[in-house]
């Protein structure tokens, strides 16, 4: 991976199914070697050989051309909140002080955390609504890492986690959605309620405890013993439908009963990011997401879904840092960021 | 007595909220039973949320937690109450008893039914003890020590169960 670099993964391009709704599906597999304690209890030298057997595992599997394995010192400040920016590790992962190591595609599609709460966590992202994929390439990673490395697995229980909430199929599948029009028209917290009803999880942007920003939405499952992995799937899909026909209706509504409304804020946001000279990182976000409201509904030709997609990403402090090449102070970056901005939308 | 939705046998104990393909909410009543086998779990304890869940054991270690120790990694229950995460894969079998009401709290089930390890380096080093042994049953009935291929017939059943 190229730190230096203004490209954003490739789940983020826009091109999947549904992408005016949906950003991307993530496939999370937890697993554990059955001859090691978990992580928060392994000694240091169990450490260094998890890592070097996850790493080993991967270059025999024939990942390592397609990527880069990162150990402690590249995930120190700034890369590592560049990574946690960018989906492909979590903030817990970063923050430890223990032996660790990330692996990331290319197309940072795939990755896979070394020394994480459980021995190896790895995902795989893809744009749009697009479990098969993201399932059929996790499942095909799993399967070679399981040639050289030994789960802890019960017949019972399924794959053993750290903490039981992960425990049987050690699968988060998720959907990262979009939905400013639900939100909007007020019909968010009817739509949400029904996905928890049903035992999903519904979260912000970054996860756990995080806050929705710009109306982007995670929905995932919160079981992971009882059901398999494809009927775990098949319930997000069926209610990431849902979702989508909800609001496209609520867009549709919109665009009939309220449309100088909607456009006032679409182009009021374009109008800001376009002229702004100082833009802090969470009123980009949501500028950045009225525009990609008024990006979907058509309101707005002069950039695609994928470029405002890719801002979304590289406004964050840590990405904007790392593309510039510089470190800066928050007033600096708040002044950069909109200059950024400004280039990119004034002249796409 | 309201008898079960789905049954229509038992007694319903239950109101699950069922989510159709339209969106639509609806309430059915259903009895245990049938409540276990499609994994519903009590609305109430759903809400709580799995996080809830496991940062609740904390508020509830009982004196006899600290006693029961996991055989491998030594983690006692209670630490797990505290922390919320287990030491080893062995804390399973260690501590099965007790964590099977926390699982079925959590999933609303406790038997995995998806994806199973392969075990590739173990199905490997099976196949390996298998052979060896086999060559060592060879060898004893070509000694004639009958004896010792009656105990190696044993094991190589063991092993190919394994």
């Amino acid at each position: 991976m190229k730190l230096a670099s203004d490209v954003v993964g490739k789940w983020l391009s826009a091109t999947g199914p549904e992408a005016d709704v949906v950003v991307s599906t993530r496939v999370r597999l937890a697993r554990n070697l059955s001859d090691v304690p978990f992580t928060h209890r392994a000694r240091p030298s169990d450490h260094e050989r998890t890592v070097e057997g996850v790493r080993w595992a991967l270059s025999d599997a024939g990942y390592m051309t397609q990527g880069q394995f990162l150990d402690n010192e590249q995930l120190s400040e700034p890369h590592g909140q560049y990574l946690v920016e960018r989906h492909l590790a979590s903030p817990d992962f970063v923050a430890s002080k223990a032996k660790r190591g990330l692996y990331v595609s290319k197309d940072e599609t795939v990755s896979l955390m070394v020394n994480e709460e459980d021995h190896l966590r790895f995902q795989v992202m893809a744009s749009g609504l697009d479990f098969p994929e993201a399932f059929t390439a996790a499942a095909a990673l799993d399967e070679k890492l399981e040639t050289q490395l030994q789960y802890a697995f019960s017949t019972e229980f399924g794959f053993l986690t750290a903490c039981p909430t992960n425990l049987g199929t050690g699968m988060r599948a998720s959907v990262l959605v979009h939905l400013p029009a639900l939100v909007i028209t007020r019909e968010i917290e009817k739509v949400l309620r029904g996905a928890m009803h049903i035992g999903l999880a519904v979260r912000g942007l970054y996860g756990e405890g995080t806050e929705t920003k710009g109306n982007f939405f995670q929905i995932s499952n919160q079981k992971t013993v009882g059901q398999t992995e494809w009927e775990i799937i098949e319930t997000i899909a069926d209610i990431s439908r849902q979702v989508i026909q909800y609001e496209r209706k609520a867009r549709e509504y919109l665009m009939n009963k309220l449309r100088v409304e909607v456009e006032d804020k679409v182009f009021r946001s374009f109008g800001l990011l376009r002229t702004a000279r100082v833009l802090s990182s969470d009123e980009a976000i949501n500028l950045i997401a009225n525009l990609r409201l008024g990006v979907a509904l058509g309101l707005v030709n002069e950039i695609n879904l994928a470029e405002v997609t890719r801002l979304l990403i590289l406004v964050r402090p840590a990405n904007l840092q790392v593309m510039l090449g510089e470190t800066l102070t928050a007033a600096e970056r708040d002044e950069r960021r909109a200059t950024f901005v400004r280039e990119t939308l004034v002249h796409p | 007595m309201k008898l079960c939705d789905l049954c229509a046998q038992t007694e319903a104990t239950m109101k699950v909220s069922q989510l159709d393909k339209d969106g639509k909410v609806t309430e059915i009543a259903v009895c245990a039973d049938c409540a276990r086998q499609r994994g519903f779990t009590e609305v109430e304890k759903l809400k709580a949320g799995v996080a809830e869940i496991i940062a609740e054991l904390k508020t509830r270690v009982d004196e006899g937690d600290s006693k029961l120790v996991c055989r491998n990694c030594g983690m006692s229950y209670a630490e797990f109450k505290r922390q919320g995460r287990l030491g080893c894969a062995e804390c399973y079998v260690s501590f099965h008893d007790e964590l099977l009401p926390l699982i079925r709290r959590i999933h609303g089930a406790v038997q995995h039914v998806g994806r199973t390890a392969s075990g590739g380096r173990k199905q490997a080093q099976v196949k390996m003890n298998v052979q060896k042994i086999r060559e060592a049953l060879t060898g004893a009935i070509q000694a004639e020590d009958y004896e010792k291929a009656a105990a190696l017939r044993d094991q190589l059943k063991q092993a190919e169960t394994e």
